[in-house]
């Protein structure tokens, strides 16, 4: 009888709230990052290995999905930075009101966007 | 360990349809999770058609009123009816909460009421709070005195007692650590949000001589810091506490203090 018991629904049901999408969504671009840093030194060491493979790297990058890929990235960055930088503030004691969790987790998540594009202007005039 | 899935015996299935017999107007429909133990069927979603028009203002009202006069086999704990006594802590809307201090009105579409969430069940919306209780005990929620001589009462200034404001007011209704995704997954290890407010709560009480000793207790890898402040704790808690806070300073002292 005791293992017929149920477990009562947990995440299927639970309400999402700003803090908790935040914090998901942390975890989440953490593991993208450690991805793309393996990317990033693959594309390193693929400079090294002469013209040919510079060439690959380069026509890669330069497609639609490449393009897409390097926004993407420039954004799960730009995320786990500003969304640190919350969890440092919290880790002192503040910011903990309900209200206030809710703005500097929009901040987070309207932050990295728009310094994605700002990221992107500005590689865009370099190039 | 994170198991996003619910087991096959907690599937939710689709239950009983209870139409209305009053002929009101005023009709909201309102899912509620069953489970007999008796029968050993999976759970199910029971809908009934409320009065809204002979309903009082909140979600325990709709629940007596279910009771009394639709289905007398529901099954729900309550007692005090005035957020006092804990007892109707459940999931309504998707949010966990006190069924006598929400509001129907504050639920938008039908209400979803569910029991505590990642509970083994005991019947309909009652979940088996054992393992919550064991760990309350295991941090030893009383007064500590080394001198065993003392008979005089241990003053307390109005400072050291403000301390205590946000956290002694805790009922221990389990809405905190059953809305925390970490007490989902490490519930038996991680005490989880209710149970580190009340540890915080001894911890800064000045009468208190075991302060050290309490503060290394908690300071474990699992018992603690899995506290990744996702404050779905905070903004469940029925009497307005701060669980999520309570947490970070008690993180804060073991930083700052030589243990």
């Amino acid at each position: 009888m005791e293992n017929k018991t149920p477990l009562s629904p947990h995440i299927q049901i639970y309400k999402w709230h700003i803090s908790s999408l935040v914090s998901i969504s942390h975890r989440i671009t953490g593991i993208i990052n450690i991805i793309a840093i393996t990317f990033i030194c693959l594309f390193a060491s693929l400079l090294v290995l002469g013209e040919n493979s510079y060439e690959m790297a380069y026509l890669f990058l330069n497609s639609m999905f490449g393009k897409f890929l390097i926004l993407g990235l420039t954004w799960s960055f730009l995320f786990q930075v500003l969304s640190e930088i919350r969890h440092l503030i919290m880790d002192l004691g503040y910011g903990f009101e309900i209200k206030t969790t809710r703005i500097t987790g929009l901040m987070v998540i309207f932050g990295s966007v728009v310094l994605t594009i700002i990221f992107y202007l500005i590689g865009k005039s370099f190039i | 360990m994170v198991q996003i899935n619910l087991p096959d015996n907690s599937k939710v299935k689709k239950g009983k349809y209870f139409k209305d017999k009053t002929g009101s107007k005023n009709l909201r429909k309102v899912n509620i999770y069953r489970w007999d133990p008796s029968v050993g069927e999976n759970p199910r979603i029971d809908t009934y058609e409320v009065d809204m028009d002979n309903c009082p203002s909140k979600v325990l009202d709709i629940l007596n009123k279910i009771k009394n006069e639709i289905d007398p086999t529901l099954a729900y704990r309550r007692s005090c009816a005035h957020g006092v006594c804990g007892s109707c802590a459940m999931n309504m809307g998707g949010k966990n909460g006190l069924a006598c201090t929400t509001p129907h009105s504050e639920i938008n579409g039908d209400i979803d009421i569910y029991p505590l969430p990642h509970l083994k069940v005991k019947k309909d919306l009652i979940g088996d709070l054992d393992g919550l209780y064991k760990q309350y005990q295991s941090i030893e929620p009383w007064l500590k005195s080394n001198s065993k001589s003392e008979t005089k009462e241990i003053f307390q200034s109005k400072e050291d007692r403000a301390k205590l404001d946000g956290a002694y007011e805790c009922i221990m209704c389990a809405c905190c650590s059953t809305s925390c995704p970490s007490y989902w997954w490490n519930g038996d290890k991680y005490l989880g949000p209710a149970v580190l407010l009340q540890a915080y709560r001894w911890i800064i009480d000045s009468r208190d001589e075991e302060r050290q000793s309490r503060l290394k207790k908690v300071a474990d890898e699992l018992k603690l810091y899995r506290c990744h402040t996702i404050l779905n704790c905070t903004s469940a808690c029925p009497k307005g506490l701060n669980p999520a806070k309570a947490i970070a300073e008690i993180k804060k002292m073991l930083a700052t203090a030589n243990i």
